[in-house]
């Protein structure tokens, strides 16, 4: 072969002149940085010294927000606030004295704010105070040569043209914190700075990326005392040292694109103006199309403040307010839906041909099961109740019977297929999906078996039965509109002023429940009278007002209640212990278009507290959108002669209204236990089982017709018998008589799950 | 014979170990872990002032990785040059697929402890599978045209894998590594002057009618986001501010203004040599471009040195390697050239490069130890 040195030998040349050529190509580094260093050391020192061309950042103008028509909800203005930039600061003391007088501010505040700034450049201009006047920018601006180093800075603030209204929709932007920067940066690739706004709630945080738009940068130069110089034209045509800042280029902000939502800003405000002065939700949905008209949650915030002149103490008051202002109440707040859930299991109980419309019971006021005693919110109770009935005036001991003779398994799967249980996926952010329990999910939680009084709790909505003012419009939604489950959603279309569409949204269809026609006609009935029929619970609030409006009122309890208490007066409660207010319903009754769900704190009565607002927002939306019907209700009512000119008295209120009983005679009062009634304090616990519970609903596709209703009926009448109460007995002999008429012409079974949520 | 002392084996190879090699290495080091304290300890930004602590345990970590290297037979180099290359264009294309994005870029791969930069033990990968394939095929020969063929390709695929990720600097390195070994291993002056005509002409042509100002500036930007990140030609002016303001002595130690205010972004990385212009001036400079010299000089010697041809090229591509991060990185902020992202070697912030470099003394240091065994 070949001679290994010898041929390293032969390369020996090509080695060298490697060696030569790299010594060449480091002299001419070296040629360069004594050209840099030694020839042009001089003036490139001075650059150094002034450094006089600064990068700005230019931050894009945030997409615009309109309501359905066009109506603008959320602008941009520009802001000004006055800065300091250390670097250029002469004669602090002066200087700063004469600024806090400009600014009204003492000046301790402006040497602490420095001094907390101190380990930031000090080219970098800290902001002493947000949101100046235009007075104050005059000042400034005329004054600068007192006030050296002292700056103003324009930027753009979101303002939101009607303050608190609907804050937790919109949401808020706010500068990024040191501990989102690592996180947003990762997940969205964008190399976020400290001092960036990011939306921090609501749209403004679901909708960031869309709306953000990009930032721009300029190039400027800044003078001797930090205020910036207008680069001259002849710059950019060379000559002289400022050759060296020929090649920079600028590169503008583009403006993020506006958003139309589904909302209403009419509706908007007098869903407001109706809640004002309570806590509580109000949420109107479209019920052919999911589209949310009204969104509104009490108490509120204004979320121009946030990124207007916002101040600390604005942020601690709100985060330190026990009635958490900055909670969005409408998706994610739990609250037991209390009667409003009636109507859900009557559907249940229709479908499932455990009651049809003929079916009676007698209600004595009082239901026993095993050493306890329920009771009907009717002391001495109603008599003859039928399904109508149960649901006109809020039967608890309907539904009692009702829940025995369905299992509880069922009864979810029902209330689960009409959106219940799970999250909406409404498309704002921090949604809860609240609660169906079932036997499973029991088990799974405590370990313990499900009981026959945990059913008789959750079909009057109480105990663990756990929903949002959303999830509770959605599903009489579904009623409404005859099986269809839509997605709710706010968003209609996300465009540029040029008219380009980014994003534009349709109405989603989750899932079209298979319900039986005269099981729907049945329940809607039953709706109807609440607030048309005299005997209604809703009646004195709601009927004659032209509106068609069908619901129903619910009272959720806060606590649990000893039989005593029970049957005061709820507003001579302690405000706390109160209970809460709900009413859901739809309009108009023949022909349903919207649906409307309202939740108020502590309001103690559905119908007194819930009816008036949702009358409200229901006449606004009739008024406005369809007149000719609104007029055609009116007609009709006038010529019943129920047309309602003066308010209620006061004193057939109290008779009127429905209050859930699930008590234990021999208990203390207390909160009540388990997840339950106060689920709304105790989100934690309600969120980490509804998973479970979500799961469990979704796997057990049909449920077939259960006899678990059966099973315990049978024990049920050994108890009662035991104990002697004699009531319980007569009731289940006319539970059985009907069920036994009912039996060979009832409903089938028809609840499908078509579709399926992820 | 004492039985405490260490087997005359082991003495042996202790005397004929070559610390040449270590030696500058630590050398350059301590210039750039200075260096590096020197512009991140005014930053207010604890990540980033707490960087040289991290920068000295990678040292560490990638020393003992190059000690162990150090000890490999260049015969054993020389069996598994392709296997290394072969697991290395593996895990480069296993970056395109499950690699973490950094800012734009996919380029490094989660091993749970640490990240790892494939496209860098790739320019190690290259430097063996070129050694090896040239070595081999008729060495009396020149190269040619077609003969470059093969090892162009070989060259081209991780390449091309490397920028797409993308990181258009190490792309680069990787291409002016196989030429600078191609133009050693004796490549024809014809094919040189037809390869340079060639280049000359595509490159003009591209630039005066292919390519649009903006667009030019376009395609640098988007295959290396970092380099160019904050806007065309700020940067490079701020670096350059940065350098002349030095002039002949500097302003000294933690003294550089440009660098503290911020004005000069990266500068613990890319920009670490105008942190150090800034603070040392010319004279400084001269201190450490003479430093690095003597290290490139170090590999060309051991290349004529050596008594084996596998060897003498592998020292060769080393070189390679280290001359051209010294060299781009030096035009780069001096503004020679335009702005890539190409680490300063040893004194740039970032743990694999750090490993790179430390595992090309190693093989060095074990090419040089087995030269003194005939």
């Amino acid at each position: 072969m070949f001679d290994q040195e010898t041929l390293i030998k032969l390369h020996r040349p090509r080695a060298n002149l490697i060696a030569n050529v790299i010594l060449f190509m480091f002299s001419l580094i070296l040629a360069r940085l004594w050209y840099l260093q030694v020839y042009r050391g001089k003036q490139l020192l001075n650059y150094s010294l002034q450094n006089r061309l600064r990068r700005e950042e230019i931050e894009a103008p945030r997409g615009m927000f309109f309501d359905r028509n066009g109506v603008l909800i959320v602008d941009n203005v520009p802001r000004f606030d006055a800065v300091i930039i250390p670097q250029y600061l002469q004669h602090k003391k002066e200087t700063i004295k004469k600024l806090s007088e400009v600014l009204e501010i003492p000046d301790e505040m402006i040497y602490k704010t420095l001094s907390k700034k101190s380990n930031l450049a000090s080219y970098k201009p800290v902001i002493i105070k947000k949101n100046i006047s235009r007075k104050e920018v005059a000042v400034i601006e005329t004054q600068n040569d007192e006030l050296p180093g002292v700056a103003v800075d324009t930027c753009v603030s979101r303002e939101y043209i009607d303050r608190e209204v609907g804050g937790h929709l919109l949401g808020y932007i706010s500068e990024i914190s040191s501990t989102q920067l690592p996180k947003y940066r990762n997940r969205d690739n964008i190399d976020y700075k400290l001092g960036d706004f990011i939306g921090q709630a609501g749209l403004e945080e679901q909708l960031d990326l869309y709306i953000r738009g990009q930032n721009g940068y300029e190039f400027v130069e800044v003078d001797a005392t930090g205020r910036r110089k207008f680069r001259p034209q002849s710059m950019s045509d060379g000559g002289g040292e400022d050759d060296l800042f020929r090649e920079i280029k600028d590169r503008p902000a583009v403006p993020g694109p506006n958003v139309t939502l589904t909302i209403d800003r009419d509706m908007q405000l007098s869903a407001y103006n109706a809640l004002k002065g309570k806590e509580g939700a109000v949420i109107a949905v479209d019920v052919n199309t999911g589209e949310i008209l009204a969104m509104v949650s009490l108490p509120s915030f204004d979320p121009s403040l946030f990124s207007k002149g916002f101040t600390s103490t604005y942020w601690r008051s709100l985060t330190r307010d026990p009635r958490r202002p900055l909670r969005d109440r409408v998706i994610q707040e739990h609250y037991s839906p209390g009667s409003t859930f009636k109507p859900l299991v009557a559907l249940a109980g229709l479908e499932e041909n455990a009651v049809d419309e003929k079916t009676e019971i007698s209600c004595t006021g009082q239901f026993p099961l095993g050493r306890k005693v329920f009771h009907c919110w009717k002391k001495h109770g109603h008599g003859p109740v039928d399904t109508y009935r149960s649901i006109r005036e809020s039967c608890d001991i309907f539904y009692y019977r009702l829940g025995k003779r369905l299992d509880i398994d069922t009864i979810a799967h029902y209330v689960r297929a009409l959106g219940l249980g799970r999250k909406t996926g409404v498309g704002l952010p921090h949604e809860v999906g609240g609660l169906i329990p079932d036997r499973e999910w029991k088990k799974k939680r405590s370990g313990e078996e499900w009981m026959l009084g945990d059913t008789i709790s959750c079909v009057i909505g109480q105990s663990y039965v756990l929903v949002t003012p959303l999830q509770l419009a959605m599903a009489y939604s579904v009623i409404a509109n005859g099986g269809k489950l839509f997605r709710p959603y706010v968003v209609k279309k996300i465009f540029y002023n040029s008219g380009e569409v980014v994003k534009s949204y349709s109405p989603e269809l989750i899932s079209e429940v298979k319900l039986h026609p005269k099981a729907l006609a049945v329940v809607r009935e039953g709706l109807r009278q609440v607030v048309n029929e005299p005997k209604g619970t809703a009646y004195s609030y709601g009927h004659g007002k032209g509106l068609g409006i069908a619901g129903k009122t619910g009272t959720a309890q806060v606590i649990k209640m000893s039989a005593e208490k029970l049957f005061s007066k709820c507003e001579e409660a302690e405000y706390k212990f109160r209970h809460h207010a709900l009413f859901v319903g739809y309009a108009p009754y023949d022909e349903p278009k919207i649906a409307v769900a309202v939740v108020i704190e502590h309001g103690c009565h559905g119908a007194s507290a819930g009816v008036p607002i949702v009358v409200d927002v229901v006449s606004t939306y009739m008024k406005k959108y369809f007149p000719e019907l609104h007029k055609k209700y009116l007609q009709q009512e006038k010529a019943k002669g129920i047309l309602m000119k003066a308010p209620p008295p006061k004193n057939i209120i109290q008779e009127e209204e429905d209050t859930e009983v699930e008590e234990d005679a021999s208990y203390e009062e207390g909160p009540v236990g388990a997840a339950a009634a106060t689920g709304q304090r105790n989100n934690n616990v309600a969120n980490g089982s509804v998973g479970n519970s979500g799961s469990s609903g979704n796997s057990s596709s049909n449920i077939s017709k259960t006899g678990a209703g059966q099973g315990g009926l049978g024990k049920k009448m050994t108890i009662g018998s035991r104990i002697g109460t004699g009531i319980g007995n007569e009731g289940v002999g006319r539970w059985q008589g009907s069920g036994a008429d009912s039996g060979p012409d009832g409903p089938e079974s028809k609840i499908e799950e078509q579709g399926d949520d992820e | 014979m004492n039985n405490s002392s260490l087997p005359p084996k082991y003495i042996q190879m202790l005397k004929r170990y070559d610390f040449s090699f270590f030696g500058t290495m630590i050398v350059i080091f301590i210039i750039g872990i200075l260096n590096l304290y020197s512009a991140t300890h005014a930053t207010s930004d604890k990540a980033l002032s707490e960087l040289y602590k991290t920068q000295i345990i990678w040292f560490f970590i990638s020393l003992s990785v190059g000690m162990i290297v150090s000890f490999i037979r260049p015969k054993t180099l020389f069996r598994y040059s392709y296997v290394f290359y072969a697991v290395n264009l593996l895990l480069l294309a296993l970056v395109l697929l499950i690699g973490v994005k950094g800012l734009g870029a996919r380029r490094w791969l989660d091993f749970g402890i640490a990240r790892l930069q494939p496209s860098e033990m790739m320019k190690i990968g290259i430097v063996l599978v070129l050694s090896r394939w040239y070595s081999k095929f008729d060495p009396e020969q020149e190269v040619n045209l077609k003969e470059m063929i093969i090892p162009g390709i070989m060259t081209l695929i991780p390449a091309l894998l490397i920028v797409v990720e993308p990181d258009l600097g190490t792309g680069l390195i990787l291409m002016l590594v196989f030429f600078t070994i191609t133009f050693y291993r004796r490549l024809q002056w014809k094919t040189i002057v037809i390869l340079c005509l060639l280049g000359v002409v595509t490159g003009s042509v591209m630039y005066k009618f292919g390519f649009k100002e903006y667009q030019r500036q376009r395609v640098i930007t988007f295959m290396d986001p970092w380099g160019d990140a904050q806007g065309y030609g700020y940067n490079a002016i701020q670096s350059e501010i940065a350098i002349g303001s030095g002039q002949i002595f500097g302003k000294g130690f933690k003294k550089s203004s440009q660098a503290s205010l911020s004005y000069l972004p990266e500068n613990h990385t890319d920009f670490a040599f105008s942190v150090f212009n800034e603070e040392h001036g010319l004279f400084g400079s001269l201190v450490l471009i003479t430093i690095y010299i003597i290290l490139i000089m170090r590999f060309i010697w051991l290349a004529t040195s050596v008594s084996n041809f596998y060897d003498s090229i592998l020292a060769m591509g080393l070189m390679s390697i280290f001359f051209w991060h010294t060299f781009f990185n030096m035009s780069m902020v001096t503004g020679l050239l335009p702005i890539v992202g190409i680490p300063l070697p040893l004194v740039s912030y970032g743990g694999s490069s750090l490993l790179t470099f430390s595992v090309c003394c190693g093989l060095a240091t074990s090419v040089s130890n087995s030269k003194n065994l005939f």
